[in-house]
């Protein structure tokens, strides 16, 4: 397993986009803006349902409302945060897959909240019905705000490991 | 004087404890994109290729509390990141650069929530409204560029 893994990082280092990532020094601040704009988008969008379902803010729209009219920039802005993360990662894949931070992060951190996010989106449908929102619904909002907490975390140790 | 800041008992504790500038750090990425992504989904519905069911000014006043939120709390603690290390991040030209697109991209989103009550009376959201978000959404992504030129152009964080 962790042989294919690294076999899989040499491989993405040794690709154009790897290359480009790690040799351009024009190119890596547009590779991060392109990480950075999509996780604006993707985490704007998520807080903006979590916040809904916590009660917080202006409560006009329901719930469900919330997550069926963000839905469609909610998944655009995870394909752009997904492009930009894959072209940094093609950069230098070995030392990426080394770092503890960074295994944290994609390991544990990102497939939890990724899951609990799609949970959330879901289950919105039904929590959100009426205004108030049931108290799972509250909770289940709140761990998905400290879940992306953690990733956000995890990511910003990546240089000092 | 940059230095007097940078050396003031605080914030040299603040720059050399791990966990603090990690806090620090985070609260800024987190509250920038929050921010961000809240003044976006708005500039996207004007534009009306997002959420296009929703009332326009129903939906900025959803979101916008957030963007400013997130604004205060990312000029909080980017102030605080500045200031561990004051004296190399005042003279950067590339900071100057963003500073300044941070305050005309906030002025711009502070004029799309202004029109986005006026523009929610019209049966159609009027092109000159179309590009003030476009502008708008721009600057953002501008700034962000803006943000990531620096240490790639100048070494600085």
């Amino acid at each position: 397993m962790h042989d294919t893994l690294v076999a899989f990082a040499k491989w993405l280092e040794g690709t154009p986009w790897g290359h480009t990532t790690r040799e351009s020094i024009w190119a890596y601040p547009f590779v991060q803006l392109i990480h950075f704009t999509g996780l604006s988008i993707w985490l704007g969008t998520n807080f903006a349902l979590d916040l809904r379902l916590l009660g917080l803010g202006k409560r006009k729209a329901t719930a469900a409302q919330v997550a069926q009219e963000l839905f469609a920039w909610n998944w655009i802005g995870f394909a752009i945060v997904l492009t930009g993360g894959f072209m940094l990662f093609s950069g230098i894949a070995t030392a990426f897959i080394a770092n503890i931070a960074f295994q944290w992060k994609l390991g544990l951190f990102v497939p939890l909240a990724l899951i609990w996010h799609v949970v959330v989106q879901r289950r919105a449908r039904d929590w959100g019905q009426t205004l108030e929102c049931p108290g799972t619904a509250k909770a289940a909002a709140l761990v998905e705000i400290l879940l992306w907490i953690c990733v956000v975390t995890a990511a910003v140790q990546i240089p000092n490991h | 004087m940059w230095e007097a800041l940078e050396n003031l008992s605080w914030i040299k504790t603040l720059g050399s404890t791990g966990w603090m500038y990690s806090t620090v750090a985070v609260t800024h990425y987190f509250s920038m994109f929050w921010c961000i992504g809240s003044v976006a989904i708005v500039d996207l519905r004007v534009m009306g290729v997002a959420a296009r069911k929703r009332n326009v000014a129903e939906l900025a006043d959803q979101l916008f509390p957030w963007a400013w939120i997130g604004f205060v709390l990312a000029t909080i603690s980017g102030f605080f990141m500045f200031a561990t290390d004051a004296g190399d991040w005042a003279p950067s030209p590339v900071f100057h650069v963003k500073l300044t697109l941070i305050a005309v991209s906030a002025i711009v989103a502070y004029v799309v929530q202004r029109g986005a009550h006026k523009w929610a009376l019209n049966p159609e959201i009027p092109r000159a409204a179309k590009i003030v978000a476009l502008i708008s959404l721009l600057l953002w992504v501008v700034t962000i560029l803006s943000a990531s030129e620096i240490p790639a152009l100048e070494g600085l964080g």
